[in-house]
């Protein structure tokens, strides 16, 4: 093919171009803003070097770095959190879906997608109603159960994981057809096999099915917390990153800071210590699994 | 799967009821929210299903957030740029899977890299950027740097490797230009990828709201119907306003919804095969 030599180019020109402009060039200047004191409002041209000031400004004990700190922790927990309940739920919500035994699983599987698929603006002004105080439907339910009413989004200590409730209801659709598609790649011999070992639904589940969603839920980890350090909406236009803190996350906050305050350079090195955060965490992942997979 | 024992078969069949209801209850509660009155909205204990399909609150919602305006905004932006994904993921989608090219998995890996990079992390730079180019504030601003994503590409590569090379080569034999290979006869062969990509695309793009926020500042008239809604805070103090905002949120969630319920399974079978094949 005399043409092949210049196909790949023009091929992969318009894609490579936009990815290139819009997403490469960006990234490198966050990090090259991270070391510059620089207005959002000014030309990249008025930046001037501060060398690593940006960062220890944001680690600081100035209320700067005070509340990035905070939106820093409230990530984290966050984050780990949504993972933490994420994962197992949809290996559970996944099985229900992928038997055959009980009808319905079907069904199931495209009512909890359908939340996946629907702006987060409109679920977070939604999810504001719901857990309104005194008239909101999730307390009243409460009630009929005994249960007193719950403060929600109202009080700093519960503010937040109402934030991850919302994420789990949000995002649970996904990660069950994650898991559904690793339980389709398990082969049915080994479970046979496992029967005539003499092993029972719960061994066979421990011993066969888990095992064999390792890479699954590799996949599924690292989705889940790229997804949860995204969260924005309902910070934004519900709880304004409060009461009294609990809820900044980083990226509001960084918009917060970098676009809203135009301190450019104190958001950029916020933006580049959360991609080292998320780059340090997926390796973690990753080694531990690979940890795991040895034993 | 392992054979359950038969009575287990009536608690799971009410254990996927009771998950069915839990899950579709924020959206049903919402949808039935939007045609109550104002008065039964307040009432204690409150009313679950309104009296009457009141369409009031429709109405209303709709001069607030200039649904109209808002509604075509978004399927300006969710279409255009859909149709500037499919076309950049395609074409590299197929020089990836049948070119070979000096630093061809570098350069994948590299694109790849960028579907795990957070919005955020950019965020700022590219705000500068598109405003000093004078797109700010515009529709194109917030079209622009989503033409192309590495998810496409990502899905693309995976199926048109498997289109057979002989089909690429008898058109290519018949004189055929290399564009021309691309879209008139990969892209008929795999149909149903591209059908859950631009599913995907015109969902995603419909849904987002974090950089039509930051380009757009305050140019209400190129609102899409996600940044609208956010009209609706001063409302949401209160029961009296919230069929008013439901009926607005009803509005927002309607077509991404209607779209997945009708083609879902394109949707869920690319969703897999992507995470399966990767």
């Amino acid at each position: 093919m005399p043409r092949a030599r210049l196909s790949p180019i023009l091929m992969i020109g318009p894609a490579a171009g936009f990815i290139g402009v819009f997403i490469l060039v960006p990234m490198v200047l966050t990090i090259w803003l991270s070391f510059h004191q620089w207005s959002t409002q000014t030309p990249f041209s008025t930046a001037e070097w501060v060398g690593l000031r940006n960062y220890e400004d944001i680690f600081s004990a100035l209320s700067v770095g005070r509340d990035f700190k905070t939106a820093l922790r409230n990530t984290a927990i966050y984050t780990a959190l949504s993972v933490a309940i994420l994962l197992p739920l949809s290996v559970l919500l996944g099985l229900l879906v992928y038997q055959r035994a009980v009808a319905g699983g079907q069904f199931l599987r495209t009512v909890l997608f359908a939340s996946y698929m629907v702006p987060m603006i409109a679920v977070a002004l939604v999810w504001s109603k719901l857990y309104a105080p005194t008239e909101g439907p999730l307390n009243q339910i409460l009630g009929w159960v005994g249960i007193g009413p719950q403060t929600w989004l109202a009080a700093p200590d519960t503010a937040l994981y109402s934030l991850v409730l919302l994420n789990v209801w949000q995002q649970i659709g996904y990660f069950t057809v994650l898991a559904v598609a690793g339980l389709t790649q398990i082969p049915n011999t080994l479970y046979e096999a496992a029967r005539i070992d003499g092993a029972g639904p719960v061994q066979s589940f421990f011993g066969v099915t888990l095992p064999l969603m390792r890479r699954t839920l590799l996949f599924s980890a690292v989705i889940a917390i790229i997804n949860a350090v995204q969260v924005f909406e309902p910070v934004a236009l519900i709880t304004q990153g409060g009461p009294a803190g609990s809820t900044n996350v980083l990226t509001f906050h960084i918009r917060r800071v970098g676009i809203e305050r135009s301190q450019g350079g104190l958001g950029s090195a916020m933006a580049v210590t959360l991609m080292l955060a998320l780059i340090v965490t997926v390796f973690a992942i990753f080694a531990a699994n690979r940890r795991g997979g040895r034993e | 799967m392992t054979r359950l024992p038969r009575p287990t078969h009536g608690l799971i069949l009410l254990l996927i009821i009771a998950l069915a209801v839990a899950s579709a209850f924020p959206l049903v509660w919402m949808v039935l929210s939007s045609f109550k009155t104002p008065e039964e909205s307040m009432q204690t204990p409150p009313v679950w299903i309104p009296g009457s399909l009141n369409l009031s609150a429709y109405g209303a919602v709709s001069e607030v957030i200039q649904a109209g305006r808002s509604l075509w905004n978004s399927a300006v932006i969710a279409t255009v740029t859909t149709t500037g994904i499919l076309v950049t993921s395609l074409m590299a989608g197929f020089a990836f899977a049948k070119y070979r090219f000096r630093g061809r998995n570098a350069l994948f890996a590299v694109m790849i890299a960028t579907m795990f990079l957070p919005p955020i992390v950019t965020l700022i730079p590219l705000y500068r950027m598109v405003s000093a180019m004078g797109f700010s504030a515009s529709l194109v601003g917030v079209i622009l740097p989503n033409l192309a994503n590495a998810f496409g590409i990502f899905l693309m590569r995976q199926f048109i490797a498997g289109v057979p090379d002989d089909l690429i080569d008898a058109a290519r034999v018949d004189g055929a230009s290399e564009l021309r290979v691309v879209f008139s006869v990969v892209a008929p062969a795999i149909v149903p990828a591209i059908a859950a990509l631009a599913l995907f695309a015109f969902v995603y793009h419909w849904n987002t709201y974090l950089w039509p926020l930051t380009v757009l500042q305050g140019a209400s008239e190129d609102y899409p119907i996600v940044l609208s809604l956010g009209r609706l805070l001063s409302y949401n103090r209160g029961a009296m306003n919230t069929p008013l905002v439901m009926a607005g949120a009803t509005m927002a969630v309607l077509p991404p919804l209607v779209l997945f319920v009708f083609l879902q399974r394109f949707f869920v079978d690319s969703m897999v095969s992507a995470a399966v094949k990767g």
